[in-house]
């Protein structure tokens, strides 16, 4: 190794031709050893640093979308949901309020009645203001959010003439003034076709961002993902190639600097892919098995509230009643459906389901063989059902089942009592229902808030742990770059010296 | 030392297909959207005066013109959209056979439905109600329907819902199709005909003065827009699209348009959308 490599001992060409000769001197050039050993390591230094780059701006991409999920569009898309909510309570209180009359010791109260629509009205500002921030730049999405802001103002307008004019009128539980229900009419047709679909929509729409995001996150990284791969394996490959230049040209078995710059290569490919693959299974479990199902959850207590009040429009409206009953099943069947055509058939048919579960009915076989044609169990309790859970989200949905069942248990009551002619009773159980400490639709809302708990809490860790896999690599990629460089620093520089 | 090199090029190799393949396995693997297509096919009603009828060799209705809106709103020209006519019964085997990408018809969603379908919208939400004749003297609601005929099309529960769901003593006619139980409403066969009221409203809108609505809704009839199950890009499309037709005001202008001739109380507000996960 003490002469010059035989490379170098050829002299440039002789030929005569002009342009020919620097040609031909780089070629001669290129072929020392001092100059290919610049040149693999030139390789290996850009072969490294590329994989350095697309690991950096994959791991910012992932960290990005785990930001947008966890911190900005996910618990905004949650609080839009959750004008619906507000909205629907707001006409459900006012119901109760004209329903009780003079009467204002029915259920837990009027005044109880009257705090809850003001804490609803303020949720529902809340809400409006993260709509506004989430669909900003959206400009058909604006323009909702602000009929919603307006329309609340006309709603309020006409719910505060209907109880006024009852007021005035002293109108005995149950037989509100004919003017103040034209009134109270007015406000919740508004409410129903106007206010609460846009909120509806506005919660829809929030769930599409989040989605959108979470699908373009997704795409970004998994072609990061292939570029980590594949720039790993090239760095890798330029190293080991390194490698066996070096034994082939110096005689050395191994460098051993190389060898850990190629093990430590190889170390952050595989540990970065690995990274990036948990963190995205984190992100998703988190979207699907927490927030998807938290607000699909959230859908169900709002349906449902609106549903316990068609119970006082039921009552206080006897030329619609017939409409408010049906409409009654129409939202419990979004709520939780089996086939059923009229109310008696799906108080039976909620009993069977939140008896057999956790095995739902119509979703097996049928034994005489002929084709099933029932559909199974649906609605937004129906699909959450059908979802895997973790065994305290099971035992939770088991109770929020039950509390769904007594709720229609006592439903059955309350216009039993109304059929038999008992106006007076009818309308002592609908305010027992909806009392707010011990009712049955309390009980139903109290297991399904703790449902959305188990699943927010599950969206958390999901982000949590998303995150804390990402966060390593903030400092360990730059470290693990630099000790590759400098192991290949290590490996290169005493080849060269000996040609110094 | 060959060998050992030899050894360690597949070891490698292996190495190197095995991150690659974790790399890519995170990648999607969908359907196409129908967004995606050059062309769209849309099922529209071809029987229904007032939303999808056949006639000089196109469609004409009030579903034929939401249906053209919504295609422009999902990026299709006006030439590359198709419209075929599709019966109530074939609906769902249509879009699951891909025959059609869309279905704008008259077309309910209902939970079962949605096990088969992605439903865009809904785009309107019809009522159940009763039409009689207009010199009918003695039915004002649906109670008075007591005694009385009433017809429903064919594969319809349309009156059963008031015989068996309201427990009314009324005696159900089925007739081949809605508009036979126009024509026997007309030669006093039957006294009542109940079903959407905008499906009324559409008969009803051909001759204003022979019919009136009993106007006592109690259904609620989401008409979807039916899409490829699980197509939830156009999915959002389509609510997009709605949202806007609401907010222009074309769909005030086509409700009015087709069935502003009746009394029919037409919603013009933007409905409830179902969802499109």
């Amino acid at each position: 190794m003490t002469t010059t490599a035989s490379t170098s001992v050829r002299g440039p060409s002789s030929s005569s031709s002009g342009d020919e000769r620097p040609r031909a001197r780089l070629r001669a050039r290129l072929r020392t050893t001092p100059t290919r050993l610049w040149l693999l390591t030139l390789a290996a230094v850009v072969a490294v640093g590329g994989l350095a780059v697309s690991a950096g701006s994959t791991l910012d991409r992932a960290r990005d979308g785990m930001e947008v999920l966890g911190h900005d569009a996910g618990p905004q898309a949650m609080a839009t949901t959750e004008l619906y909510l507000a909205l629907a309570d707001m006409d459900a209180q006012t119901a109760d309020v004209l329903l009780m009359g003079t009467d204002h010791e029915l259920g837990s109260g009027r005044e109880a009645a009257e705090e809850r629509y003001a804490e609803s009205r303020a949720r529902a500002n809340e809400a409006l203001l993260q709509a506004a921030s989430l669909t900003e730049g959206d400009t058909v999405e604006e323009v909702n959010v602000q009929a919603v802001l307006d329309g609340i103002g006309e709603y309020e307008r006409s719910v505060g003439e209907a109880l006024l004019l009852n007021d005035e009128a002293g109108a005995p539980p149950g037989e509100v003034d004919e003017d103040a229900l034209e009134r109270y009419r007015e406000g919740s047709r508004l409410m129903h076709t106007d206010l609460m679909p846009k909120a509806f929509n506005l919660g829809l729409d929030s769930s599409a961002i989040v989605r959108a995001n979470h699908e373009d996150g997704r795409d970004a990284v998994a072609l990061g993902l292939v570029l980590v791969g594949g720039s790993g394996v090239l760095a890798v490959g330029v190293l080991a190639g390194f490698q066996l230049y070096l034994r082939g040209r110096f005689r050395r078995r191994f460098s051993a600097p190389l060898i850990a710059a190629t093990a430590a290569t190889a170390v952050l490919t595989v540990g970065v892919v690995v990274a990036l693959n948990g963190s995205g299974g984190d992100q998703s479990r988190a979207k699907e098995e927490g927030l998807d199902a938290a607000m699909a959850l959230s859908r169900a207590a709002a349906v449902a509230t609106d549903m316990q009040a068609d119970q006082s429009r039921f009552l206080l409206d006897p030329e619609h009643a017939d409409h408010h009953r049906q409409v009654y099943l129409e939202r419990a069947q979004a709520v939780l459906f089996r086939p059923a055509s009229d109310l008696d058939e799906y108080y039976g048919q909620v009993a069977e389901v939140a008896e057999s579960y956790p095995d739902l009915p119509g979703s097996g076989e049928r034994d005489d063989g002929e084709e099933d044609t029932d559909p199974g169990t649906l609605g937004y309790l129906g699909e959450v059902a059908r979802e895997a859970l973790l065994p305290a989200e099971r035992e939770t949905l088991g109770e929020v089942l039950t509390a769904y069942d007594a709720l229609q248990d006592a439903d059955r009551d309350m216009r039993a009592l109304d059929e038999d002619g008992d106006r007076s009773a009818a309308i002592d159980a609908r305010m027992d229902i909806a009392h707010h400490e011990d009712g049955a639709f309390t009980g139903y809302t109290d297991a399904l808030d703790r449902l959305i708990d188990l699943h927010g809490a599950q969206f958390e860790a999901g982000i949590e742990g998303g995150e804390r896999s990402l966060s390593v690599w903030a400092w360990l990629l730059p470290a693990g770059t630099v000790l590759v460089l400098v192991l290949i620093a290590a490996g290169v520089r005493p080849r060269l010296a000996e040609y110094r | 030392m060959r060998n050992r090199h030899r050894t360690t090029t597949p070891l490698l190799a292996a190495a190197a297909a095995g991150v690659l393949a974790l790399a890519a396995c995170s990648g999607p693997g969908e359907e196409p959207s129908v967004l995606e297509g050059d062309t769209i096919t849309i099922g529209v009603k071809f029987d229904q005066p007032g939303l999808g009828l056949a006639e000089n060799g196109g469609f004409s209705g009030f579903d034929v013109d939401v249906a053209h809106y919504l295609a422009e709103g999902m990026g299709f020209e006006r030439e590359d959209v198709e419209l075929v006519g599709v019966t109530s019964a074939e609906r769902e085997d249509k879009i699951i056979g891909g025959e059609v990408d869309m279905v704008v018809a008259t077309y309910s969603i209902t939970p079962e439905r949605k096990t088969e379908v992605t439903f865009g919208g809904p785009y309107y939400v019809a009522k159940q109600d009763i039409l009689v004749r207009a010199d009918e003297a003695g039915i004002d609601t649906v109670r008075d329907l007591e005694g009385h005929d009433v017809c429903q099309g064919e594969g319809s529960n349309s009156a059963s819902r008031i015989t068996d769901g309201l427990g009314i003593g009324a005696t159900v006619a089925d007739a081949p199709s809605y508009s036979s139980c126009i024509e026997w409403l007309s030669d006093e066969r039957v006294d009542a005909v109940s079903t959407d009221d905008l499906i009324l409203a559409g008969f009803l809108a051909e001759d204003p003065s022979a019919y009136r609505f009993v106007n006592n809704p109690f259904t609620d009839e989401k008409y979807g827009v039916g899409l490829p199950h699980g197509d939830v890009e156009a999915c959002e499309a389509v609510n997009k699209a709605i949202n806007g037709m609401y907010q222009d005001g074309t769909a005030g202008e086509l409700l009015e348009g087709w069935f502003g001739s009746t009394d029919l109380e037409l919603v013009k507000s933007v409905p409830q959308f179902e969802g499109c996960g």
